[in-house]
């Protein structure tokens, strides 16, 4: 019996087999086992329309996949299917995406990525179902750790998670932009996709557009789904979130590293497990005071969309993992409000504060189960999660006028907003919705940043803001008409990522100029550990070999990125010396590409995979379980 | 605001000026001079049909986005499967061909080539002593479109130039960006499987053909252009040569369909006796034709 049949051949032979009562029991035995095929792995990520760099990234990998004998294809769609089917329904194998924060942030980011108490939850917290006692125990410990002994245990972190690779961190991009300086300057200051770089930014007064006509910054994005869905939590319709961040206030911002008070007038340690905040008067949109119970609400909300209704918790698909480090939120006075949390170093803490403040008198009724025309579909679903929250009543500093799906979408300054107020106040202007008064007394407000200081204050450069009256999005097909526009003067700046395609026109165009500030907001490679063979954190590795990463910057970035092997790479006083992108060999020190220059060594790949316990067919064709 | 009105406003007249031009060279200035009076009664007469059109565009006007999220959600997903089929014919053929002159000729093409194929016939059979022809170019036309709406939205693809952008430049949009806006406002990203460029100027190119005894000279022009627009949809990365294969499928049946629903018994041209009724249009058509003849000769 040394001649090999096909599985086919052997299941037609079952009948003549089963004729004689000796041979049924084998043909039984054979047949019934379940065969091998080639490994089919699906990459999916958005079409180079919506984001000229993802496509790039995966075409890449999938080469070099099936070079080794791995059935690799790229799949594309928008960026709400990618989340939707990533992040909410984990249906995929692999899928390349791109972080949201674009600002340094806190180690404490990876306890929401990869913490195994999130694997059931939909949402950001662990798309990859990822489950590691050690990954989960040191997530722990950089919590409760206290300053000294902190950078250890996250040196330690990033080891672990960047040797089992539940994702691979690609690059970190240079935000990059094209924008006009004839009208609003300010554009380095912050990326103008983040919400602190449009808040930054200063009006250039020309005494032009003094005829009444408000002064309005247009930018132009590939991202329509701001057209569409306003609501902050709906994981699957935000991308970094810069326009939310402008309309909901957060108790506290990142700014520069630390933690500055925002809505917040400052907040004071009661304990180590209590935190006791004061707010400034603030009102929403819709006119309402803010208050503490807001805060609270906010804070059980995030933890259980629900609000008990449903028999178990309905967490929100983003702020999960900052969320859990408060515990329950107490309202004391309509100012004053305390968060517990676990013992919890207070940098830690601090990022508790940065989640969207939400109003009660809104979000309450939407703690439903969701309904389609009256019927209940799915019990772990809440009207909260599945609104598009069109007219969204926050308390930010611009709030929402209108919109056309696909088309643009206008906001409009807060005047009410305590930016506006103090920044007044202070610049000792009487006519305070004289906005282009803002930007001309630039100067008269270096000596005090604010009166009403607390624990901290409002970064100077905010007071005042924003430097426009409206803010108007227009959305565009593609990176190359978004620079078009800037450059043809209907928008003002572009405000998503650009590719190779358009970053040489913008220096084509003499109006336009290239912005580029560094970007926190990783592009990775995800893995859904949930399934076979990706669920082994050694083949992970080497399909992590597999990514030329040096090679992806320069052709898919056009160099406007760095090669990285830690998500915390642009945090750069937490990476430990071991963990720094190899500048000598252009390589990275985890997992270094298996080859050169971009083209794969195929035998050393094959080799590898042998050894972890992986087969080839005679067509050299890697073997996997039937699915 | 924004570019779209400058586009608009440049492809209308190029349009305009070119149907003009051809309008004298092809059709002659006499019968052209006759599509004045024959556009109302013709219209009158396909009532039912150009309604049917009207509708169709309405709803692909009004009713695309409902229809794309219907395609989101249910719609096949055959981008992987298309690009297994043909692999990189499209990079191949960009990758071979491209020049900054062939950029220039083919995202012309694309843009004011198509539109004006598509208005010309519109004037051309007017200008013809009875409506048979025009009616079927309008039934034509709506069967392309409806169609193509209905396969639009059962499935969801995107083109060469989204799916391998290390292989494939988005040549017409890298060109001029700004008719990205302009096609933008007619179509999304995801609609690229059939080819409606291909599959209209090939239809246009038939009826070409099915009429060169009226226009003689149209057929080699109608011919040139909509093979034209038939590589530059693959020369500019925006769709695969799947797409322009089932789009020429797609015109040849619609063409089928539209003579076989519109006086089945009837020819191709004007010569049969049923449209002798009125005397006067078909003795001016016998004295205009071997003018036009002349005029292209």
């Amino acid at each position: 019996m040394t001649r090999r049949i096909s599985r086919r051949g052997a299941l037609a032979g079952i009948g003549l087999a089963v004729g004689s009562a000796g041979c049924a029991g084998r043909a039984r035995n054979i047949a019934g086992r379940e065969g091998s095929s080639q490994l089919v792995l699906k990459i999916r990520t958005t079409p180079a329309d919506e984001d000229p760099n993802g496509i790039r990234i995966a075409r890449s990998l999938a080469e070099n996949l099936a070079a080794v004998g791995i059935d690799a294809r790229v799949e594309t769609m928008n960026g709400t299917d990618l989340h939707r089917t990533v992040l909410l329904n984990h249906d995929f194998d692999v899928y390349v995406g791109q972080y949201t924060e674009v600002l340094p942030f806190d180690p404490d980011v990876l306890y929401g990525l990869t913490h195994s108490r999130f694997t059931a939850e939909a949402g950001w917290q662990n798309p990859f179902g990822f489950t590691d006692l050690d990954v989960d125990d040191l997530l722990e410990k950089q919590r409760a750790a206290g300053g000294p002994d902190r950078p250890e245990v996250v040196s330690e972190l990033q080891r672990s998670v960047c040797e089992k690779q539940p994702f691979t961190v690609v690059a970190f991009p240079d935000a990059l932009a094209a924008a006009r300086t004839d009208r609003f300057v300010g554009w380095e200051m912050g990326p103008p996709i983040s919400a602190s770089g449009l808040l930054g930014m200063d009006y250039v007064d020309e005494g032009t557009e003094d005829d009444g006509e408000p002064v309005t910054l247009r930018l132009a994005t590939t991202d329509g789904r701001i057209s569409v869905n306003r609501n902050p939590i709906a994981a699957e319709y935000r991308r970094y979130g810069t326009f939310m961040s402008m309309l909901y206030d957060r108790l506290a911002i990142a700014d520069d590293g630390t933690s500055v008070p925002w809505l917040a007038r400052g907040w004071e340690w009661l304990g180590p497990e209590t935190l006791e905040l004061e707010l400034r008067e603030s009102t929403w949109h819709d006119g309402e005071p803010l208050t503490a119970a807001d805060v609270a609400f906010t804070y059980a909300f995030l933890r259980d969309t629900s609000m008990g209704n449903a028999e178990s918790p309905v967490p929100a698909p983003q702020f999960r993992g900052r969320g859990s480090i408060v515990k329950s939120a107490l309202p004391v006075d309509d100012s004053t409000v305390r968060l517990v949390v676990d013992e919890t170093d207070e940098t830690v803490a601090e990022r508790a504060l940065q989640v969207p403040i939400l109003p009660k008198h809104v979000w309450s009724e939407r703690a439903e189960p969701a309904t389609v025309g009256g019927f209940e579909f799915d019990i772990e679903t809440t009207e909260a999660l599945v609104t598009a929250n069109e007219n969204p009543v926050g308390s930010g500093p611009v709030r929402f006028v209108e919109s056309t799906p696909g088309e643009r979408v206008v906001f409009e300054r807060n005047p009410d907003h305590f930016l506006v107020r103090d920044g007044s106040a202070d610049a000792g202007s009487v006519d305070d919705d004289e906005s282009t008064e803002d930007a001309g007394s630039d100067g008269n407000r270096t000596d005090s940043a604010t009166e009403d200081g607390g624990g901290g204050s409002v970064p100077e450069r905010f007071l005042g803001k924003p430097a426009f009256d409206r803010l108007e999005v227009a959305i565009v097909g593609s990176d190359v008409e978004a620079v078009q526009w800037v450059a043809d003067g209907y928008a003002d700046g572009t405000a998503s990522n650009l590719g190779p395609d358009s970053v040489p026109r913008i220096g084509r165009e003499s109006d336009t100029r290239l912005v580029s500030t560094r970007s926190a907001a990783f592009y990775y490679v995800g893995y859904n550990a949930r399934r076979a063979p990706l669920s082994n954190p050694r083949f992970r590795g080497i399909v992590a070999s597999l990514l030329d990463k040096a090679t992806v910057v320069d052709d898919a970035f056009a160099g406007y990125a760095r090669p990285a092997s830690t998500p915390l790479a642009a945090s750069t006083e937490w990476v430990p010396d071991d963990l720094e992108w190899d500048a000598d060999r252009d390589a990275d020190p985890v997992h270094p590409f298996r080859g050169e220059d971009g083209s794969v060594d195929v035998a050393e790949a094959r080799e590898a995979f042998r050894e972890i316990g992986y087969r080839f067919d005679e067509s050299d064709r890697l073997l996997a379980r039937d699915q | 605001m924004n570019p779209l009105l400058p586009v608009v406003t440049n492809v209308l007249f190029w349009v305009a000026a070119m149907c003009l031009v051809a309008g004298v060279a092809i059709i002659g200035p006499r019968r052209l001079y006759g599509v004045g009076g024959n556009l109302v009664p013709y219209l009158r007469e396909s009532r039912r049909e150009v309604a049917v059109l009207l509708a169709v565009l309405v709803v692909s006007g009004v009713g695309r986005p409902a229809l794309q999220s219907v395609s989101e959600v249910f719609g096949l997903r055959l981008t992987g499967a298309i690009l297994a089929l043909e692999g990189d014919f499209v990079a191949w053929l960009q990758g071979t061909f491209q020049s900054p002159r062939l950029t220039l000729y083919f995202s012309s093409v694309y843009v004011f080539g198509y539109a004006f194929l598509l208005v010309f016939p519109f004037i051309a059979y007017a200008a013809l002593p009875n409506s048979t022809t025009l009616k079927r170019l309008i039934v034509a036309y709506t069967l392309n479109y409806a169609i193509g709406l209905v396969l639009y939205t059962v499935v969801l693809a995107y083109g060469p130039r989204n799916v391998m952008p290390d292989a494939v430049t988005s040549l017409l949009y890298t060109f001029n960006p700004n008719f990205q806006t302009l096609t933008g406002e007619v179509n999304v990203e995801t609609n690229v499987f059939p080819s409606l460029h291909t599959s209209l100027s090939v239809t246009v190119a038939t009826f070409a053909a099915l009429t060169r005894e009226e226009y003689p000279a149209w057929t080699p022009i109608a011919w040139w252009i909509a093979g034209s627009v038939v590589v530059s949809t693959m020369y500019l990365g925006i769709h695969w040569l799947t797409d322009v294969v089932f789009g020429t499928a797609l015109a040849l049946g619609c063409v089928y369909a539209a003579y076989w629903y519109v006086d089945p018994n009837e020819g191709g041209g004007v010569d049969d006796s049923e449209s002798d009724d009125s005397e006067s249009d078909d003795s001016e058509s016998d004295d205009s034709e071997p003018e036009s003849g002349e005029t292209n000769a």
